[in-house]
This record gives C-alpha cells, sequence and structure tokens, in this order.
C-alpha cells in the first residue's frame, strides 16, 4: 500500500504544474528547486548508505570491531561527517534568504492582503500613479519586481510555488520580496497562513507576461472602465448603481468609488472571479452575485439573492464586460 | 448512638410529612386569601419592599453609564411614551391616576413620589426590568435600554419642575380614531423631531409603512415605537404613512456641523466601511423609492442610534446594512450622522 502511494506521488505532483514548486518558472523557485533537488539526493543517498551499513553490520558480518575502528567510525560517521553536510546544506540556505529580497529593476507591487482576497496596486518603474488591479498578480518575464506585502485584518502568507518562496503578511508591518520570473505562462498562488474560514479559497492567478505585453497590459490596466455596450449591459450598469455596489466596489470612471472590496474596472479581462474561487464565465459571475456566502464561507460582501435571474443576468452581463 | 440518629431522622420526617401536607392543604384547598382588598398580612409588605429596594440598588447601572440627560429633546421624547405607557397607571404631573388603579396591591405611586425616592441609575433600571408580582412590566423590547433613558430624562425634569407637558394623546389612540386622527398623536413627538425622534417628512411612504410592519412585529426593536404601534391597526398603515410623509415637521433641530473628514467617509467609505451614498445617496434619491431611507436632513442623534443598532447586531432586517456598519467605529458613528443631518434634503 505504502509502495503503491510512493509510485503514484510523482504523478500527483506531475499534475499540478501550474501551482507546484517541482516545476519552477522564475529564477526563485529555480533556487529553492536546486536547494530541494540536492537535498533530496543528498538524504537518498545518506539513507541507503546507512541502512546498508547496519544491514551489513548486523546480518552479513555481525562481529564486534575493533575498539579503534569503532571509535573512528563514531567520531568520523556521528560527528564530523554530519557537522560539514549540516554546516555545509545551512551555509548554502542561508545564503539564498537575501535574495528572496533582492531590489528589483523598476516595478514594484503593494500587495495586501485582504478576508478573502488579495488588494494589488502596480507602482510602475516611471513613477506613475499606481494601477489597481486586485486578486491577479502579473509580472513581466525576465524582469526583477518588487511586492511589498501587508494585510489589512489578520496574518496571510503570499506564495507562488512555481516562482518564488512564501513570504507573510502582518496588519501594520510591510514585508518586502522580490520576483524574477522566467517563464511566461499561467500559475496559481495561493494564501500560505491559515486566515480563517475562507483561507483555502484565497488563491489567486499569477501571470507573468512578455515584456511588452506586460506593459500594453498595465497601460490599458489604468485606463477607466468601459462603458456598457449591449443594451442588457446598460441593464446592468443601472443594476449596479441601484443596487449600491458602489458603496464597496469602484469602477473608475463612473460613481461608484467604494474600496472595501475588489476594485472592478477591469474584472471582466481577470482570469479567476473571487480571487481563484471560480471561472470567467456569465454564469459564474451570476452564481458569484447571488451566493457568494456559500461560496466564500463568512466572507464580507452580502449574497445579493434578491435579485431575479434576469436582473443577475444582466448584472453579469456588465461586469463581464468590463475589461 | 444509632437510636438517637433514628429518633432525630424520623421526627425530621415526620414534620416534614407534616409540613407538606399543611402546604398543600393551603395551595390546594385555597386556605391562601389572595384578595387585593384583604392586602398582605403584617409584615409582608415591608418585607417584599426592603427586597424590592436592595434588589434595585444592587443590579442598577453604575453612575457612569448615565448619559446626558439635560437634552429636553430627550425628555420630550420620554414625556411622550410617558403620556400613553405610564400614565394610565402613575398618573401625570398635575393628575392622579384612575380610581381603579389606585386599588391595585401594590399601589402604583404617583409619579412624583415613584421618582423622587430614586437616582437616574435605579430609575432605568426599575423602567428597564420592571418590578415582578407589582404590575410594573418591564421595557417592550429587549436591548434598548438606551431609549429608557428618555422616560428618565423626563422624570429627572419633572423633578427639577421643568418637566415638558404630557402631549394630548386622546383622541389619536382612541380605537375608532380615523388615520388623521393616528397621525396627529404620531406627530405629539414626530411634529418636532430631535433627541433622537426622526423626522417623517423626508421618507417615501413605503419607507414608513415598512417601519411601521417591523416596529409592530418586534423585527425593529424599538418600546418606544411598540408602545405607539399598539395604538395604530395594520389596515391603517399604508393611509398614515402617506399623511406622515406629506407633513413638515413644525421645527427642525439646527444640526452641528460635520467634522472634517465625514463627507469623505460618507461618500467614499474606506477599506472597512462601504460609501454610504452609493445607496442612501448625498441627498434623498427620487429614484429608488422605498428601497433606501433617505437620510439628508435626518436628525443626529436618532441616525447615530440607528448605527450603533446595527453594528451592534441589533437591527438586523437589512443583511446590506448589517455587513456595512460591523466595522464602524464611534467617532465614524458621529461624524456620519452629522455630515447626514447637516445635509439639505432632496427637494419634492
Amino acid at each position: 500500500m505504502t509502495a503503491l502511494a510512493c509510485a503514484a506521488l510523482p504523478w500527483l505532483a506531475g499534475c499540478a504544474g501550474r501551482q507546484s514548486a517541482l516545476a519552477p518558472a522564475g529564477e526563485d523557485a529555480a533556487a529553492l528547486h536546486t536547494l530541494f533537488i540536492v537535498m533530496l539526493a543528498g538524504a537518498v543517498v545518506l539513507f541507503v548508505l546507512m541502512n546498508g551499513l547496519f544491514f551489513y553490520l548486523t546480518r552479513i558480518n555481525p562481529v564486534a570491531l575493533p575498539l579503534r575502528h569503532a571509535r573512528l567510525l563514531m567520531a568520523v560517521g556521528g560527528i564530523l561527517f554530519p557537522t560539514i553536510v549540516v554546516g555545509t546544506l545551512l551555509v548554502w540556505g542561508l545564503s539564498l534568504l537575501p535574495d528572496q529580497r533582492r531590489p528589483g529593476d523598476g516595478l514594484r507591487l503593494h500587495v495586501t492582503g485582504e478576508q478573502w482576497w488579495w488588494r494589488v496596486e502596480y507602482q510602475p518603474a516611471d513613477g506613475g500613479p499606481p494601477v489597481v488591479s486586485p486578486n491577479e498578480i502579473r509580472l513581466p518575464a525576465g524582469q526583477r519586481a518588487e511586492l511589498a506585502l501587508t494585510s489589512s485584518h489578520v496574518i496571510h502568507s503570499l506564495w507562488i510555488p512555481a516562482l518564488g518562496g512564501k513570504m507573510d503578511m502582518f496588519p501594520g508591518r510591510e514585508t518586502v520580496m522580490s520576483l524574477r520570473p522566467t517563464e511566461p505562462g499561467s500559475y496559481r498562488g495561493q494564501c500560505a497562513e491559515f486566515c480563517g474560514a475562507s483561507h483555502a479559497w484565497m488563491a489567486f492567478e499569477a501571470v507573468v507576461m512578455e515584456p511588452a505585453a506586460f506593459e500594453a497590459w498595465l497601460a490599458a490596466e489604468a485606463r477607466d472602465a468601459r462603458a456598457p455596450a449591449t443594451p442588457e449591459a446598460r441593464r446592468g450598469a443601472d443594476i449596479f448603481a441601484r443596487e449600491g455596489c458602489g458603496a464597496c466596489h469602484a469602477v473608475r470612471g463612473t460613481d461608484a468609488q467604494g474600496s472595501l472590496g475588489p476594485d472592478l474596472t477591469h474584472v471582466g479581462s481577470r482570469q479567476s472571479l473571487g480571487a481563484g474561487r471560480l471561472g470567467t464565465g456569465l454564469e459564474d459571475f451570476a452564481t458569484w452575485i447571488a451566493h457568494v456566502d456559500a461560496l466564500k464561507p463568512e466572507v464580507e460582501m452580502p449574497a445579493y439573492d434578491h435579485l431575479s435571474e434576469p436582473e443577475r443576468r444582466a448584472l453579469a452581463a456588465y461586469l463581464k464586460g468590463l475589461e | 448512638m444509632r437510636r438517637r440518629l433514628r429518633i432525630i431522622l424520623l421526627t425530621l420526617a415526620a414534620c416534614a410529612g407534616a409540613g407538606a401536607v399543611g402546604g398543600a392543604a393551603v395551595v390546594g384547598l385555597g386556605l391562601y386569601n389572595v384578595s387585593a382588598s384583604a392586602g398582605h398580612l403584617p409584615g409582608v409588605s415591608w418585607l417584599l419592599h426592603s427586597a424590592f429596594r436592595a434588589s434595585v440598588r444592587l443590579r442598577a447601572p453604575a453612575a457612569e453609564e448615565v448619559p446626558d440627560l439635560s437634552d429636553p429633546a430627550r425628555a420630550a421624547l420620554g414625556a411622550g411614551h410617558y403620556a400613553t405607557a405610564c400614565a394610565p397607571c402613575h398618573g401625570g404631573p398635575d393628575a392622579a391616576a384612575m380610581a381603579t388603579v389606585r386599588h391595585m396591591v401594590p399601589e402604583p405611586p404617583p409619579v412624583a413620589a415613584a421618582v423622587a425616592q430614586w437616582q437616574p441609575r435605579h430609575l432605568h433600571w426599575i423602567v428597564e426590568n420592571g418590578v415582578k408580582m407589582t404590575g410594573m412590566p418591564a421595557w417592550p423590547a429587549e436591548e434598548r435600554g438606551d431609549e429608557v433613558w428618555a422616560v428618565v430624562a423626563w422624570a429627572e425634569a419633572l423633578k427639577r419642575g421643568e418637566a415638558p407637558p404630557l402631549p394630548q394623546t386622546a383622541q389619536g389612540t382612541a380605537p375608532g380614531a380615523g388615520p388623521e386622527a393616528r397621525a396627529g398623536y404620531c406627530l405629539a413627538c414626530h411634529g418636532a423631531p430631535g433627541g433622537g425622534v426622526p423626522r417623517l417628512d423626508i421618507q417615501e411612504p413605503a419607507v414608513l409603512a415598512a417601519a411601521m410592519r417591523d416596529y409592530r412585529s418586534g423585527t425593529r426593536q424599538s418600546g418606544i415605537m411598540a408602545q405607539a404601534m399598539s395604538f395604530v391597526p395594520p389596515e391603517q398603515d399604508a393611509a398614515l404613512a402617506g399623511l406622515l410623509a406629506g407633513t413638515g415637521p413644525e421645527r427642525l433641530p439646527r444640526p452641528a456641523p460635520p467634522p472634517e473628514g465625514a463627507g469623505a467617509l460618507a461618500t467614499r467609505g474606506t477599506r472597512d466601511v462601504p460609501a454610504c451614498t452609493a445607496c442612501h445617496g448625498p441627498d434623498a434619491e427620487g429614484d429608488r423609492p422605498g428601497r433606501f431611507p433617505a437620510l439628508a436632513g435626518q436628525d443626529a442623534t436618532f441616525l447615530a442610534t440607528e448605527l450603533r443598532l446595527w453594528r451592534d447586531g441589533v437591527r438586523k432586517g437589512s443583511p446590506l446594512m448589517r455587513a456595512a456598519a460591523r466595522r464602524l467605529t464611534e467617532a465614524q458613528i458621529t461624524a456620519l450622522a452629522a455630515w447626514y443631518a447637516a445635509r439639505e434634503p432632496a427637494a419634492e
């Protein structure tokens, strides 16, 4: 049974490539990956050697060693060798730590852990106004970006296993990490510190883009929301205003200016809804609006289950159109 | 030794048996005279009254918890409630209670004598909790001890000889009265908003009708409004709401200037507080009748009280408002109440 489970492990790891430290897509994750592989290989070798020696001394050649040999074995194998191995690993491991906070190439992100979502503000290198775009972290490939982390109420931890190590986020305190992704693609990040009922649902998409594509995306993200294009979306915009959604959510360029919940200016172009909870289809938007409390237990947003089916669909059409 | 123990136990058992039989006879055969005209046996009145006084002193709130009772508007609200809820038993400052009431045991003390012997905190406890086996009822809404202070404020004004007169309520509370007479009763308090009494003219009739329904059913907790609603038959709600929404108050309290930053808090919110204006509008919104109450120009004390009730989970009618008020600080509540109170209501 155990052997079977062990044999299945590599396949388990294989299917989680989007959120796997074993499939590094950035410089920082690669360094941790190398450290892990070396330690794993070393541990396997040591395990085989120790058990081989044990087997040899108890089964193959079970005779008492001469006292001199025994003392030598204890001094070298029991004291000297472990000290060197552990000491080397410690120095190597510690030397990797500062790398996780290396200064970036200019782009700086402010990420705040909320209950249970991520407030993300991009501070471009040219010193322009910050660009707000929550619940997704987009980074240019081949550049080192700094992430300044904090939290609003409880401790969270930001972790994108494919891109680097994790860093805790504390209320009233700023921690800094930096990431240099190398492979464009879409990865999954996750809160890695238990933070309440919906901790497990506090995820996000980490999207690595070619630098030019990233610049274009950031410029688009900085723009105000586009006006609703279809009659149904316009009806949705009216419902959005009538229901007071703007009390908590901002849609830049409209009256909605709230800052309690995620900014929805470009929610239609995100890759997930509700911080990695749902997809981004029209049906997902409609479900989210009506049943948010079931999808994310103890969430701050009240469920708008009093809206009729057509009202929900119109609201979904409006939000989906905010690209 | 064992013999003696046996005698003692048997004697005790015999006494207990005789006591039980005697007690059962008194209860079951009706030997105890419950007649109010017969009064209590000698010494029992003194015993009960001493227990009552000691109990009130032990349980009354601390002196620090007593709010400012000098606001005339608060005393006026207390007078309005006293007129229908308390006066039938305790009489008015100048009028004795009904003859029948005066034959209760114990007799409800006339109001001047009743309040003279207590401090405000003791009065608050008595009015909020009532007194068992005396006919003094408890406050008709749980968790609304804050309202009781209005009655205490009126009692304190009475001690000083400055009590506002009790409003005339006979017409509006009569069983067969029409909506116009009922509206007159409502306006005895709402005609002069302030001190926690809201003005009603800024609301849509649907909002007022919903409030009446909620106060009557207890969904919305208020001892004062529960008492008032017991005079309004449900079928008059709609007509009454229409009349009240169309009647401007005789006078309005002069609002204090809101503190700096209150406007930004109300229109933009914070990371913990939603923007009030997204639902309630900066002024009274005309385009969503009955959906959200209008707040512009409302009494600041009333707004602050309601925000506290939402925050503390006492008022629970709307999940939206509960979520919105959850993280309000005391300073934010004061600021938001002052900001809305100072705004001009939307024109009709």
